[in-house]
């Protein structure tokens, strides 16, 4: 049996994490039979396996296990009720700081608000309703992307005491109001599409071709600046996938309508009967099926589904191994949920025939977890 | 098992809730099967008849709201009026928010499947959040026709009508209003005995880790056998000075269950009401719009701005709610519980070492849970003081759902 040390920590007796330096002592993770600490790119796990099986544990973010905070609640920097000053501030920096996406997504959003300001202007001044509404649907898009904006730059930070799992989850959020915006969209679009059928008198504003090129144009820009995740359906490796996938619908989305009404205002010139109610129901129904599976995935991941790339039939080959083990007799809650899109918690309950081959037991079950994708994995040992 | 001494007496007390399921192993401290449901019997019951009450109180909102809507729909095309069909589109956003509500409501009692291993208690805080995001949408739309009106100022603003039609709104609001927050009275009797005897049997399971061991088992043994009948044994002539202390501390807590449970309403009861708040805001918003207009016709500005005040306090009512959700959804340690004291206590444990990777998050709103790695000394007794970490978390901070992983020093 391999001798698991587990140094012991530097304040004695009590030691946690009341001070904020990240205690030295390892958690009980990963150790190989000869001691030496997994290292994500050893040959076993490695992303150069080839094997499909492992596709799912082949993502970039393992952290070495030193590096894990072991329990963060002491480390007495959470403040609770940050005033929005700071936190806008924060996010200010970090876009100044920030990596491509998010300088790219400032540009998108400051674009869109100059646009959306200069179309209110000019509606409200020459009294044309058509322009004052689009400015407005404008608007709430540019908070939406705001949110995601101020996820994106958020998700960086530090777990700390009161978010032991971290700020990624933002992310996640960020993407579901997105898609629950689109949805709604898609919604008011059907039901424009249904006014303009019942009222047969075309009222179609013409004037909105100008201001309909315009919003193409500007989110086309931003569907070119996220080309990386303009497909429908895309397999998520971390947290941001989803923020941005999200993001680049919306603008997809944002450029479909654009496009048509610039389709039915040309259609209408052409005299197509009814132009408007057939665009606006293929446009409709466009978003919706367009938004639908990243609506689904992220509320999977909000509702702590079980991971969404590992299949049923491997967690059920997991449990079989475990309890043919002979010192197990019975798994009972077994449970398991995805913090983000590659990051996957659960916890065990493990029943084990009396004797001290506690450690073994535990390193096993992690190891075989570990290769699901589970990295954080909580077992609790009850002796019968 | 053998030695520790069997106290004398024992008063067993039996009330059996739902006929008996399958029966587990005897001797373990959980229910069978690798997937089981996350509440035991006890919770399931409390759960079932607090949903119940809600959603009966909900369709009955449904139902007065959909009779009120026919109304003005009737009404509002008799006498040709833009208004008050405006109105009753608004109602009709009250019927799709209660509707969700309702809906979240019932989903949330899904048994739990292979791919929902927590079961579907989530979709009550997705349901509200879509809720107060259609709050925040209406007071968009209210907003932007207001611009509208004063855009479009062909003078056909007809205050008087304005005034009326928001007046019935407003009465209509209130009645629901009442309705959904009137909580106290009526739900409590009927689950006011299961109450108590759920008390005092949390309390009399864990008070014991001290001595009895044994007793600890035993107790389960009794409650989890058959899963229906929970089973209280009153143990009588423990040690004096668990004595006075366990009679304090069960009535303490009794007491304070109940005042909690006062205060907490089911979210998605409170997203509906405050739904309803939010739109009789509104309308009081609307009827002073509609005075002032029908009191002084040019003074058209006013109505603007009036919408634009009662739109930023109807938003306010929901940051609360809101900010609990986020919470929730962002798997933070919810409020009402101080890690730092449990962490600090749970060091304080004999046999503690340390702590590492502690996690205490909310599945919905009243449902904790707490994982953790629990190092101990070599030569501490690991059976023993996993029962004394679970009975101590569910003794002081009422988190029954726990998993810890001890791990040995060495």
């Amino acid at each position: 049996m391999a001798d698991f040390a587990v140094s012991s920590e530097p304040n004695g007796g009590t030691g946690s994490s009341f001070t904020a330096a990240p205690a030295t002592q390892d958690s009980f993770k990963h150790r190989l039979p000869d001691g030496e600490t997994q290292r994500p790119w050893s040959g076993r796990y490695g992303i150069d396996s080839g094997d499909r099986r492992f596709s799912f544990s082949r993502n970039q973010s393992f952290k070495p296990q030193l590096l894990r905070n072991d329990s963060c609640i002491g480390t007495g920097n959470s403040v609770r009720n940050r005033s929005v000053l700071y936190q806008m501030a924060s996010v200010l920096l970090a876009v100044r700081s920030g990596n491509r996406q998010v300088r790219r997504l400032a540009l998108l959003i400051s674009l869109n608000v100059a646009y959306s300001t200069v179309e209110l202007m000019i509606g409200l001044l020459t009294g044309r309703v058509g322009l004052v509404s689009d400015s407005f649907h404008l608007t709430f898009g540019c908070g939406l992307l705001t949110f995601s904006l101020f996820a994106m730059t958020a998700a960086q930070k530090k777990p700390d005491g009161i978010y032991t799992y971290g700020y990624k989850r933002l992310e996640v959020l960020a993407a579901f109001t997105n898609a629950l915006f689109l949805l709604f969209m898609s919604f008011s679009l059907a039901v424009e599409a249904l006014h303009a059928f019942i009222q047969d008198e075309s009222e179609h504003k013409h004037y909105l071709i100008v201001s309909a090129v315009t919003n193409l144009l500007v989110n086309l820009l931003g569907v070119w600046f996220f080309r990386n995740y303009a497909r429908v359906n895309i397999a998520y490796r971390k947290a941001e996938d989803m923020n941005c996938h999200s993001i680049c619908l919306h603008v997809l989305a944002d450029s479909i309508r654009s496009a048509g009404l610039v389709l039915a205002s040309w259609l209408l010139s052409l005299g197509v009967e009814n132009a408007e109610v057939l665009c606006l129901g293929l446009v409709s129904a466009a978003v919706f099926v367009v938004i639908l599976p990243l609506f689904r995935a992220t509320g999977g991941v909000l509702l702590q589904q079980v991971p969404a790339n590992v299949p049923t039939s491997a967690f059920n080959k997991c449990l079989r191994q475990v309890t043919a083990l002979e010192e197990v007799s019975e798994v009972t809650r077994s449970r398991f949920w995805e913090l983000v899109p590659g990051r996957a918690v659960g916890s065990l309950s493990i029943l084990v025939k009396g004797g001290e081959n506690g450690h073994s037991v535990l390193h096993y079950v992690h190891e075989l977890y570990h290769d699901l994708g589970i990295q954080d994995l909580t077992v609790q040992t009850d002796h019968v | 098992m053998e030695d520790q001494a069997p106290s004398s007496s024992h008063l067993i007390e039996v009330n059996i809730d739902v006929p008996s399921t399958v029966a587990t192993v005897s001797g373990s401290k959980f229910c069978g099967g690798a997937i089981c449901d996350f509440s035991d019997s006890k919770t399931n019951i409390k759960d079932a008849t607090e949903r119940s009450s809600s959603m009966q109180k909900l369709l009955i909102a449904v139902l007065l709201c959909i009779i009120f809507m026919a109304v003005e729909v009737i009404g509002g095309i008799k006498a040709n009026s833009l208004a008050i069909l405006t109105d009753a589109a608004h109602l009709l956003s009250d019927v799709a928010a209660f509707a969700i509500s309702l809906f979240s409501l019932w989903a949330s009692g899904w048994e739990a499947t292979p791919r929902q291993s927590y079961g579907f208690f989530r979709i009550e805080i997705l349901g509200a959040l879509v809720s107060i995001q259609l709050i925040w949408l209406l007071a968009g739309i209210l907003v932007y026709e207001a611009i509208l009106r004063i855009i479009k100022d062909s003078g056909e603003v007809n205050g008087w009508l304005m005034f009326t039609v928001s007046a019935f709104g407003l009465v209509v609001n209130i009645i629901m209003a009442m309705m959904l927050g009137h909580e106290h009275g009526h739900a409590h009797h009927g689950g006011h005995d299961d109450h108590d005897h759920s008390d005092h049997d949390d309390s009399h399971d864990h008070d014991h880790d001290e001595n009895h061991h044994n007793h600890h088992h035993e107790h389960t043994e009794e409650h989890f056998h058959c899963h229906g009948v929970s089973v209280t044994s009153h143990n009588l002539l423990s040690s004096e000075d668990s004595k006075e202390p366990l009679l304090n501390h069960s009535e303490a807590k009794s007491v304070s269950k109940e005042t909690k449970k006062h205060e907490k309403r089911n979210i998605n009861v409170h997203s509906a009401y405050l739904h309803v708040l939010g739109d009789s805001i509104q309308s009081v918003g609307v009827m002073v719009g509609g005075a002032i207009i029908w009191y002084k016709p040019e003074w058209k500005i006013i109505d603007l701005i009036c919408t634009l005040i009662f739109s930023v306090i109807v938003l306010a009512t929901t940051i609360k709610m809101l900010r609990n959700i986020l919470e929730v959804l962002m798997e933070s340690t919810p409020r009402e519980i101080d890690a730092t004291r449990l962490e600090k206590g749970l060091c304080d444990l004999d046999g503690v070492v340390a702590i590492h990777e502690l996690h205490i998050w909310a599945i919905t709103v009243g449902k904790v849970l707490l994982a953790c790695h629990v190092t101990i000394t070599p030569e501490a007794n690991a059976e023993y003081l996993l029962d004394n970490v679970i009975g101590y978390i569910k003794r002081e901070y009422n988190i029954s759902h726990v998993t810890i992983q001890i791990e040995r020093q060495q």
